[in-house]
């Protein structure tokens, strides 16, 4: 096997009687793994997009109002009472004619705008911490459970069905308690966040430990194991880089539903509080004024879904491009890629 | 593998009881109980606390108040004795009852919603996998995550305010202008041309005809009133027959199987009969009867593809019975659009016959018919709520599995041998890409009597979500736990079967008994 | 070729298939004609609910919600009934109130002749002496420990009411008539008007015979007997009662229920409206009671509840012409969004809670002067004019410690009480008062309520200019209730929720070392003031001694009163008659007003 061809391409040559499309002509040689990924991503224009917004976004969320004490460009911050301007209503009229309040103000006069983006930081910040811990814990617990069997899958298995069958609103909402008692409100973000990916990791276990049942029945494990590998090398380099599909699709969707979940969290009362704000927070705090106040609807909810499509996005050419098999560099070369025979 | 489920079921019934004390001190932890009436001003205060404390035993700890309800719980275990006792909450109603009724409620909610998110977002899956990277992919990608990125609430907001109030509205007087026409033919236009294949020219065919067609159905619709009074016909149910079974010919066996095709067809002949001889049966008609017809129709069915199978009598067979349920369902679908101005002008009903909250009309009493639409119209919105925020992860499933399995050497090996590309795709890819989905399906069906807890609140729909929330809201343990005992039961034996179903379609994978 | 035989077949049967039904005109199915439901046609109004009906007991602690409370109201008759000004109305068709005498206070009951259950049975003396014998606690000997557990007796009738004014009264006497009792207070009671029977409460809602049969005795008249010779409880020397215990276990929890129960008596009217048909969780329909003249007399046949908790949700199922009347949680925006309907009617008022500043006489607010200095800063107006005028336009500060806006002497005693001193902040007032001094005042609150927080918000920035150094004491939605009085804040911003009508809730917060008075206000004038108030029968005179509390409240620097909270109702046009109640019998309590008009 080539150095740049992972050792993991399925097939050994008896079924692959050689290519049934024409061969791309030149698989680009000596790329490691790393800058194949970068290239295939990098070549997915919707990716790309999605990833340019999702910058902005971080970036006008923690630079304009400030982060962790620094203090932001913005004028305002999220718990000023301002005097009501025209009924609150949005200022801005184009993407450089802001205004005062270019999102509104809210029913007791804080900056709308300001409030937006503290939330968004806030709904940025649960996102990843989830995101990460959900994903590392779901990773290690279902390549453990699916690559060893026996004993470690019992109690890691079962453990997860304790995870799974607590109902999620109740640890929120025990958590909440626990943080209103406890720790100031300061602290709520994170160890929402902290929580939350503590419990969320359950769908993703179970998956990857699928995954891993299949392919290590499969023959480049076995093909790997009499070569001497070490289970670490099988899970990390043979088996591990064909369950990224599954596992990035599963991660952002968990962090899009992160935001998601926080929404509805605050819908019922058991999210980030008052006077702290989330998206989802304001938004559920201003349900009511859907008709009469609309834009104290759009703006949240224009970052929530912005927030989502861009990580799925990513998530998606991420997939793409992590993806030993698949050897689509664009559209338009979909149906003539063939693969170069690995034997 | 005996031996593997008994294990399963035995170290379940351990997982439920740690975790149902581990539940309950959370419960415990998550609110004080007493809250409302503390803050009261109400001169007998001191007495109400007292009864609540009292009531709610609050006065022993936690860990120990806990062992008190499971006493009562392990009543539930011996059989037939009725002495189930799983406590009662603040406002004293048993919560067996209570459990009971709520489950009923969220299964009408949630498993209409569940099955077609499953069908719609799989097909959706699979198509937009076939055609990665087309307009359609990033168009049905687009969508499926801004329904899914959307608050349900909100979802639920702009359902209600333009799915029932609007439309009621426009029922009223069901005249249709012609700018809605016309947006209507070009978004319909749009839709073909997405789903058509990649050249411009068919895509543009594919636009005009479907912009046409829309208009076409539409002003026709109008033209025949067929808005206030409804109704398919025997050669609409005929033509869309014909339709349905050449579709399920070229998807179940590939339309040069004949004697499948024949067959549906038949079943379509036989259809049209039964639509007339049914009819006056139907008059009064119960759910059973109607479950009835359609095993009848199946076994028909059945029967009709083995007589005419010939050597692959299996794909007749599917084929037939398929197409004759399809055409039930669709005489069915006629009889409730004819029994529509009946129901539109009940004067329970008054004329706006789509609902924003509940379950039902409260008061109305009609027949099978009646009452159906009544269900129908109170369901469709909190059903299109939930499916459109589920479709996506479904289809994102599913497209990321079929990609990876039509990458796989046997894909190729299929297409070398000639296969037809139907053959391929349905046959050797799209089965192996329900394998992982297997998993998934089984564990939200799993998780499918929790509830949806926001759209049963913003529909007014008093589901186990709703049940949960409100007690979790009055820090109230008994009804928590109730819900705790059927959902967290319910998933874990789904996710055990989701495990033997895994080792089923993958036989590599087996399960160790 | 058999393939072309089939579908030779299928094509004749098609065509076959395609004549019949042009034979059959357009469409092949038979429309059969669907009965439309004689029953109540035109008359029936659609209420919304935020809770769901639960109990046809609403006097006790379980079925204590506002909704069991409305039905309870449109099922069943009473002397007397409190209406939309807070003044008890008396209703003279069902019976009569007789002041036998003024001191010692004694008042005789009547039920008229002709009113009964909805069985059939009379309304009569054994219901009032059962009604008595539940309210007054008669038979009640518990006693409990400090952590408020039982340690001998026992609490028969869990009452959610209150039983001090009736515990005043001894056993009473069923009059000849059979129809009615006297009562004999052993001091006068202020409130005895409404102590007994009043409509709001439920009126007479318990039948006798009913519990008499379901508690395992023979009839009422075994009931009556069983009240009659029963030894009053006592705490110092309990008895046990089983008959009475299984009695009162019955009325305790017998009467809750979701569904219609299959046994009638365990949902008997003696008012307009009989319950017909119910689904739990979802709705419930009351028509008329067919016997009933006893009272104002319902204009429409039915009503169904339905049970909505989400105020747009509300707003949506009214404007989709699903529901006729709604009362949603007050907001700017539903109120807005009703107004901007068509064919919708909002009806405003205030309800009878409001939100106050309550100072802690101890700790850095033991000095007056300081208090005063931060009642100064407080900006009510402010308040006001950012959290509740959105909702009330016409809304202003609460300048009364004990009466609310909506009661006749609010006016004279916010003139009188010195309040007028309150009305704008005085930031060199303050600080004129503290003289350099930057005392640090710690507020509680509750965090999870908007309205509080942005209370404490606008409160705090405005204190600070004087000087004062606020520290942040709100707590979460359970905690806060607990902390009320435990000396752990100097201020607190919480609501009280005011009767309405009646007096015995001013000593309940104003009186030295009662339950609600948790900032240790102790005033020996004002005790001796509210020792009198709660004997005087005398309506103006009731008025005349509270103006002085509130006058002596206000001058101890007690704290302040802030904001009534606002409260809305919405009805369709198709309806009239409906009409703003600030207490909680809400929109119900003239429900034979509702007619409709279309």
């Amino acid at each position: 096997m080539s150095a740049q061809t992972p050792a993991d391409l399925p097939g050994t040559g008896t079924a692959t009687a050689g290519p049934a499309h024409p061969v791309r002509e030149h698989e680009p040689r000596g790329l490691s793994q790393g800058q194949i990924v970068r290239r295939k991503f990098f070549d997915n224009t919707a990716a790309v997009v999605s990833l340019v917004m999702f910058a902005l976004v971080f970036l006008l969320a923690f630079t304009s109002v400030g982060f962790a004490g620094i203090p932001g460009w913005w004028k305002y911050n999220h718990t000023e009472f301002l005097p009501l301007i025209d009924g609150g209503a949005p200022t801005i009229t184009g993407p450089f004619s802001w205004g005062d309040h270019p999102f509104g103000q809210d029913s007791i006069g804080r900056d709308y705008f300001a409030m937006t983006m503290r939330g968004t930081q806030n709904s940025i910040i649960i996102m990843f911490i989830i995101g990460a811990l959900a994903g590392l814990v779901g990773v290690v617990v279902g390549a453990c459970s699916g690559y060893f069997r026996g004993w470690p899958e019992a109690v890691l298995m079962r453990f997860t069905d304790i995870i799974i069958i607590i109902p999620v609103v109740l640890a929120a909402a025990t958590l909440g308690e626990a943080v209103n008692r406890f720790v100031g409100p300061g602290a709520q973000i994170w160890l929402l966040g902290l929580f939350l990916g503590l419990v969320l990791w359950t769908g993703l276990a179970r998956l990857v430990r699928g995954e891993f049942l299949t392919l290590r029945e499969r023959e480049f494990v076995d093909a790997a194991k009499i070569a001497g590998a070490s289970n670490a090398r099988i899970i990390f380099k043979h088996i591990l880089p064909n369950a990224v599909g599954v596992i990035i699709v599963n991660t952002t969707l968990l962090m899009s539903s992160a935001i998601l979940l926080e929404t509805a969290l605050s819908y019922i009362g058991f999210g980030v509080k008052a006077p702290d704000v989330s998206l989802g927070l304001i938004i559920s705090q201003n349900q009511e004024a859907f008709q009469t106040r609309p834009w104290l609807f759009w703006f949240p909810g224009l970052f929530i879904v912005l927030i989502c499509l861009c990580i799925n996005f990513i998530g998606d050419g991420l997939r793409d491009a992590f993806d030993p098999r698949q050897k689509k560099f664009n559209a338009a070369r979909v149906k003539d890629v063939g693969e170069p025979a690995a034997a | 593998m005996v031996t593997y489920i008994v294990r399963r079921l035995v170290t379940a019934v351990l997982i439920l009881l740690g975790a149902s004390f581990v539940v309950y001190q959370l419960t415990a932890l998550s609110g004080d109980p007493l809250e409302e009436l503390r803050a009261s001003n109400a001169p007998n205060r001191d007495q109400l606390i007292q009864a609540r404390t009292e009531l709610l035993d609050l006065n022993t700890p936690a860990p120990l108040r806990y062992f008190g309800w499971l006493a009562g719980a392990a009543k539930c275990l011996i059989p037939f004795a009725a002495t189930c006792d799983l406590g009662s909450s603040i406002q004293g109603e048993a919560v067996t009852t209570a459990l009971l009724r709520a489950m009923g409620n969220t299964i009408t909610l949630v498993t209409t919603a569940t099955v077609l998110a499953i069908i719609i977002g799989i097909s959706l899956g699979i198509i937009t996998a076939l055609r990665q990277y087309s307009g359609l992919d990033y168009g049905v990608t687009f969508m499926s995550f801004l329904f899914f990125s959307l608050p349900i609430f909100w979802l639920a907001v702009l359902l209600k305010e333009f799915g029932a109030i609007g439309f009621n509205n426009f029922l009223a007087d069901p005249e249709i202008p012609a700018s809605t026409i016309l947006v209507v033919a070009l978004a319909s236009g749009f839709i073909w041309a997405l789903f058509a294949s990649r050249s411009w020219k068919r895509k543009a065919v594919a636009f005009v005809l479907g912009a046409v067609v829309a208009a076409a159905l539409l002003f026709i619709l109008e033209l025949a009133d067929w808005f206030t009074n409804p109704g398919l016909g025997p050669i609409v149910i005929l033509v869309t027959g014909v339709g349905i079974a050449f579709g399920i010919v070229l998807l179940t066996a590939g339309l040069r199987n004949r004697k499948a095709l024949s067959s549906s067809l038949i079943m379509v002949a036989l259809g049209l009969v039964a639509y007339y001889v049914v009819n006056p049966i139907l008059n009064a008609a119960t759910i059973w009867m109607v479950l009835a017809f359609a095993a009848l129709t199946v076994v028909v069915g059945l029967a009709v593809g083995y007589v005419l199978g010939g050597y692959d009598r299996g794909q007749s067979m599917r084929a037939a019975a398929l197409t004759g349920l399809l055409m039930g369902f669709l005489i069915v679908v006629d009889r409730f659009m004819v029994t529509w101005p009946s129901y539109f002008n009940n004067p329970r009903v008054r004329g706006r016959p789509i609902a924003t909250v509940g379950a039902e009309t409260p008061g109305l009493d009609g027949t099978f018919w009646v009452n159906g639409l009544d269900t129908f119209t109170h369901l469709l919105l909190p059903t299109l709520a939930l499916l459109l925020a589920s479709l996506a992860s479904y289809s994102r499933y599913s497209r990321a599995s079929m990609l990876e399995i039509m990458n796989m050497d046997y894909i190729r090996t299929a297409r070398a041998k000639g296969l037809s590309e139907r053959t391929v795709v349905v046959r050797h890819a799209f089965r192996n890409a329900l394998i992982p989905l297997a998993t998934l399906v089984a564990f939200d069906i799993g998780a499918l009597i929790g509830g949806a807890i926001i759209t049963e609140q913003v529909f007014a729909f008093a589901g186990m979500g709703q049940l949960f929330v409100q007690a979790l809201q009055r820090t109230d343990p008994d009804p928590i736990m109730g819900f705790f005992l059927v959902a967290g039961m319910l998933a874990l034996v789904f996710n055990l079967v989701a495990d033997i179903v895994y080792s089923f379609l993958d036989p590599r994978v087996r399960v160790k008994a | 070729m058999r393939f072309v035989r089939t579908s030779r077949a299928v094509g004749v049967a098609a065509v076959a298939a395609l004549a019949l039904s042009a034979c059959a005109a357009n469409t092949g199915t038979e429309t059969p004609q669907e009965s439309v439901e004689g029953e109540a046609t035109g008359g029936n109004v659609r209420v919304v609910e935020v809770n769901a009906f639960s109990s046809f007991n609403a006097s006790s602690s379980e079925g204590n919600v506002d909704i069991n409370g409305v039905i309870a109201y449109a099922t069943h008759s009473g002397f007397n009934y409190i209406n939309n000004d807070l003044e008890v109305v008396d209703n003279e068709d069902f019976g009569s109130i007789e002041v036998l005498s003024e001191d010692p206070l004694s008042v005789k009951y009547t039920i008229n002749e002709g009113v009964s259950w909805s069985d059939g049975e009379p309304v009569d003396g054994g219901d009032l002496l059962l009604q008595w014998a539940i309210e007054s606690g008669y038979f009640n000997d518990a006693t409990t420990d400090d952590a408020g557990e039982v340690v001998s007796g026992a609490t028969y009738f869990d009452y959610s009411g209150d039983t001090a004014g009736l515990a005043l009264t001894e056993l009473p006497e069923i009059g000849d008539d059979g129809r009615s009792i006297t009562l004999n207070y052993s001091k006068p009671f202020a409130d005895y008007q409404i102590a007994f029977g009043v409509m709001n409460e439920g009126g007479l809602d318990t039948p006798a015979h009913v519990l008499a049969e379901k508690g395992g005795l023979a009839d009422e008249d075994a009931l009556i007997e069983l009240i009659r010779t029963e030894p009053a409880g006592d705490p110092a020397s309990p008895v046990e009662r089983p008959e009475v215990q299984a009695i009162a276990d019955f009325w305790n929890t017998g009467f809750d229920t979701k569904s219609l129960p299959t046994d009638p008596s365990l949902f008997l009217s003696n008012g307009p409206f009989i319950a017909s048909a119910m689904t739990p969780d979802q709705s419930m329909t009351l028509t008329r009671n067919e016997d009933y003249d006893w009272g104002p007399m319902p204009k429409v046949d039915e009503i169904t509840v339905r049970y909505i908790g989400e105020a747009p949700a509300q707003v949506q199922a009214l404007q989709n012409g699903e529901v006729d009347i709604i009362a949603p949680q007050a907001s700017a925006d539903t109120a807005e969004q009703l107004e901007a309907l068509e064919g919708v009617t909002v009806v405003r008022g205030n309800e009878l809670s409001y939100d106050h500043l309550d100072l802690n006489f101890s700790g850095v607010f033991e000095d007056e002067a300081v208090r005063e200095a931060f009642m100064k800063t407080v900006p009510r107006q402010q308040l006001v004019d950012s959290i509740i005028k959105k909702l009330n336009p016409d809304a202003e500060p609460l300048d009364s410690q004990i009466f609310l806006a909506d009661q006749a002497p609010y006016e004279e005693s916010a003139a009188n009480n010195g309040s007028e001193a309150f009305g704008e902040v005085d930031i060199e007032g303050a600080k004129g008062l503290l003289a350099g001094a930057t005392p640090e005042v710690r507020i509680m609150y509750n965090r999870d309520n908007p309205n509080r927080l942005n209370s404490y918000t606008l409160i705090a920035e405005s204190a600070s200019q004087a000087g004062f150094k606020i520290v942040d004491g709100g707590l979460g939605a359970s905690d806060w209730g607990a902390a009320l009085g435990n000396g752990t804040y100097d201020a607190a911003i919480f609501g009280w929720i005011n009767t309405g009508v009646g007096v015995s809730g001013v000593p309940q917060i104003f009186r030295t070392g009662t339950g609600s008075n948790f900032n240790g206000f102790s005033s020996p004038e004002a005790d001796e003031l509210m020792d009198q108030l709660i004997v005087e029968t005398d309506p103006d005179k009731q008025d005349e001694l509270q103006i002085q509390i509130d006058k002596l409240i206000w001058d101890s620097k007690y704290g302040l009163p802030l904001y009534q909270v606002p409260g809305m109702n919405a009805h369709s046009d198709a309806i009239t008659g409906v009409e703003y109640m600030p207490n909680l019998t809400g929109v119900w309590w003239n429900f034979w007003d509702w007619q409709i008009t279309q």
